[in-house]
């Protein structure tokens, strides 16, 4: 199959009646719907994003991050919750390339595990910045944060609803060779996503003001 | 043979046995077609009998106690809201996308059933979160169904405490049930086809239902950021789309937002879910109107690139519903610009219709007289859209009833049309009876003429300068009496309209229970979904051995062939040819 036969298909003329052309893509059907999904994930952060760029040149608006006493100055809780992301991702991307069973399951399990472990720790940061006097509603850079990080925990919390259903499925014997790989790839998606909103959300107003320009919108 | 594995794979039907598995928790993507339609036409009924209750207190203003400044707005927004989204989204693709799709491309089932299923299931709750917000203390939002902020979440507003949050959720809900579908609606189109059945030997229909789609994946998600960003604004406080205001002598809690934004990103989402509703709409509609004229559709290719390349403008076009909103006017001449280059793919798509029919033999049909119908209502819709493309033109006509008259034209009676030409012309399929024509004929020319009596004179209230959205007019000297007969009128077409759809109710459930049995493809259309074994389609529809496709879908009224039809998997062998006739070039 290919994009073009858009362009160059003349399926009315009378030689095109009559054969059977091969429309095979190669590709398994579990490859296409990932591929959807995550275009859709990305436009709807990228759209935050936006929104927040645009948000972050207006007075009122307080970056966490640029003089010491703000939470993200020292960002180091979010680099642990990185790195525990970080094993979770790990953790998928050796489990669909091992051929023993019992590797595959512990590596599974390790995956689901820190993931989970990730969303608990986000909430602890939550706690930590709520307990700083930094509320959801105080200032939109605390509001962004909030929303953001619960958006993507939420994504989260959705694949480890689909790793359970796929997990269930590989522990039965059913051949799960694409959805688990589907599995992996969200996995390092929601990684690299983090990577992107840890740098957008723990910026000084100064890098703000640089994307804002870049982007037209200062 | 890996693709015939996926289309033809036995594995993942499910062959249940009891009446619930077969048609509650059913997996099967007619089944769940029907569901969604179903569903989709109830809540549409509701929002049929609100735009009556609108019409009630414009035409008579005063003369209903039920009806006071509030649930006036509150018919408005609901109306807006369940049409768009709940009727036409849910029954454009949920219902004929589900049920066309697998049966078009030859497969036995979408490529995701379980996900199929759980998205009707998301699609129904969001429905009873929606409707929940009628019975939610101070009732449903009366936001309009643009939802513009600040109003939408002040005080003043109705449904601003529960109302507008269930809104929101009913919206956020939605967009995850169609996200479900429309990954099995892209994925199916993709990769399900059947042997032999190439992207450029699709049905328009399923060229329309796939663009429509992937709009839908990139567009909702503008969607769902400008709720999610409204409900942390209506529940915790937030200040992202709400700036500073005074309210009673009060400051409120919100300052700095900015509601311009949500606009952009409403928009963002709104216009190209104008084109979701469309999209489908011009499929199906070229497929009826080429079925009925016997005649191939024209230009297939070009209906093709039309449809893509809407989809693409569609998303850069967004502002023109903004142009009030005091934008820099280098950015309104640029949408503008685009505003008026999606027009040409538009137009060319309205020729290739009329071409279609040109010189066709022509059967008026009740699908058929829905189609022509379309094409005029279609005509009027696209024409009123230029002018208000324009920023001058648009600054005096925005916020009136023109721009209301121009939306019904081209997405409310159009879709409409094309909505009831798809279910006469596949209701034998569906169903395996066929509707009585003459109570269609008397549906259809109800319908027409009284749509036309509806939205015909808005036009000019517009021009007059009445706005829309508002509860009563009172005395404004600009405006002359004959506003107030017009309104009067405007309300009876639009019970005369109502009731007509009775009649076609009644069709429908008299045709069900005593109607006779339908005749096999009765139309005599070649696309393959009127070729299964059985009629209505069984379980995993091909019976042992999935169809092969030898040709297009648009063989009607081959020379030298002595059928007016070759449907898409009957071989050049098996044509029956007239002596001299077209012979194989493999001969
Ligand atoms: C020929 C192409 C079209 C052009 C140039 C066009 C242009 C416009 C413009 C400029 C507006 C904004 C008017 C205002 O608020 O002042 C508008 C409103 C609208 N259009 Fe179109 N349009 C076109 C086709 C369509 C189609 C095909 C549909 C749907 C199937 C559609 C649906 C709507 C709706 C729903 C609104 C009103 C939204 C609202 O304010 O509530 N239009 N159109
Ligand atoms: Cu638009």
């Amino acid at each position: 199959m290919s994009w073009t036969q858009i362009f160059t298909d003349k399926p009315w003329l009378p030689e095109a009646a009559g054969e059977v052309p091969d429309t095979d893509t190669g590709k398994a059907p579990g490859q296409i719907a990932l591929r959807m999904l995550l275009g859709a994930i990305t436009i709807l952060f990228l759209l935050f994003f936006v929104t927040f760029i645009e948000r972050s040149q207006f007075q009122d608006f307080h970056a966490l991050a640029g003089e010491p006493w703000q939470p993200f100055t020292d960002s180091m809780r979010l680099w642990v919750n990185t790195g525990v992301l970080l094993l979770a991702s790990l953790c998928l991307h050796w489990a669909v390339r091992t051929s023993q069973k019992q590797q595959a399951i512990l590596l599974l399990l390790g995956g689901g595990f820190f993931a989970a472990l990730f969303v608990v720790l986000q909430v602890s940061v939550w706690q930590f910045l709520y307990n700083l006097g930094y509320g959801l509603a105080e200032n939109p850079a605390n509001s962004y944060f909030y929303m953001l990080t619960g958006v993507h925990a939420t994504h989260i919390i959705g694949g480890l609803f689909a790793l359970l259903l796929v997990g269930r499925k590989y522990l039965a014997g059913a051949d799960t060779g694409v959805a688990l790989r589907a599995c992996a790839t969200y996995w390092h998606y929601l990684f690299v996503l983090w990577l992107v909103l840890f740098f957008m959300l723990t910026r000084t107003p100064e890098t703000y003001a640089i994307i804002a320009a870049f982007c037209g919108l200062g | 043979m890996s693709h015939v594995a996926i289309a033809d794979q036995e594995a993942h039907l499910h062959h249940p046995k009891t009446f619930i598995g077969k048609y509650i928790w059913s997996q099967d993507h007619k089944v769940i077609a029907i569901q969604y339609a179903s569903t989709a036409i109830f809540v549409g009924l509701i929002a049929l009998v609100l735009s009556v209750l609108m019409r009630l207190q414009l035409g008579y203003p005063d003369q209903f106690d039920f009806i006071n400044p509030n649930s006036y707005l509150q018919f408005v927004t609901m109306h807006g809201m369940i049409m768009v989204i709940y009727l036409l989204t849910a029954l454009l693709l949920g219902g004929f996308g589900n049920y066309l799709i697998p049966l078009m491309v030859g497969t036995r089932d979408m490529v995701f059933p379980y996900l199929n299923m759980l998205s009707y299931w998301f699609y129904l709750l969001s429905v009873i979160v929606l409707l929940a917000s009628f019975f939610a203390p101070g009732g449903p939002t009366g936001a309009g169904w643009t939802l513009y902020p600040p109003q939408a979440i002040l005080e003043g507003t109705p449904g601003v405490g529960s109302g507008i949050v269930l809104m929101l959720l009913s919206l956020a809900i939605f967009i995850v049930a169609f996200t479900m579908g429309g990954l099995n609606y892209v994925t199916t189109v993709l990769q399900a086809r059947t042997r032999g059945m190439t992207l450029m030997r699709m049905p328009l229909t399923i060229w329309g239902i796939f663009t429509a789609t992937i709009l839908g994946l990139f567009a909702f998600p503008a969607l769902l950021v400008s709720a999610i960003m409204m409900l942390f604004d209506t529940l915790a406080g937030t200040s992202f789309f709400m700036p500073a205001i005074v309210s009673l002598g009060e400051p409120l809690e919100h300052e700095g937002g900015s509601p311009i934004l949500f606009q952009h990103l409403f928009w963002f989402f709104g216009h190209p879910e104008v084109y979701i509703v469309a999209l489908p709409a011009f499929g199906m509609i070229s497929d009826v109107l080429s079925v009925h004229a016997r005649k191939n559709i024209f230009g297939y290719r070009m209906m093709v690139w039309a449809i893509v390349i809407i989809g693409g403008l569609s998303f850069i076009v967004w502002a023109h519903h903004m142009y009030v909103s005091g934008m820099n006017p280098y950015f309104g001449f640029f949408f503008a610009t685009t505003t008026l280059i999606i027009a040409v793919p538009t137009a060319i798509k309205v020729y290739n219709w009329v071409l279609t029919l040109w010189r066709g033999n022509i059967h008026l049909t009740v699908p058929m007289l829905f189609a022509i119908g379309f094409i005029f209502t279609f005509t009027h819709g696209g024409l009123s859209g230029l002018f208000l493309g324009n920023v001058v033109i648009d600054l005096p006509l925005s916020d009136t009833f023109f721009v209301v008259a121009h939306f019904h034209m081209v997405m409310g009676v159009s879709p409409i049309m094309v909505l009831f030409a798809a279910i006469y012309h596949w209701f034998p399929l569906i169903s395996g009876k066929q509707l009585h024509t003459g109570m269609g004929k008397i549906h259809f020319w109800g319908t027409f003429l009284g749509t036309y009596a509806i939205y015909l004179p808005m036009h000019y209230l517009g021009f007059l300068g009445v706005p829309r959205r508002y509860y009563a007019l009172g005395d404004s000297s600009f405006m002359p009496d004959s506003v107030h007969s017009m309104n009067e009128d405007i309300t009876l077409a639009a019970i005369i309209v109502a009731l007509f759809q009775l009649v076609f109710i009644f069709n429908v459930i008299w045709t069900l229970r005593k109607g006779p049995k339908s005749e096999r493809n009765p139309w005599g259309a070649a696309s393959l979904e009127w070729h299964t074994p059985d009629v209505p389609p069984d379980q995993g529809n091909w019976g042992d051995k999935l169809p092969t496709v030898y040709r297009w879908a648009y063989d009607y009224s081959v020379p030298g062939a002595r059928q007016d039809f070759i449907p898409q998997h009957v071989p050049e062998e098996d044509v029956d040819y007239e002596p001299g006739g077209r012979k194989s070039h493999k001969t």
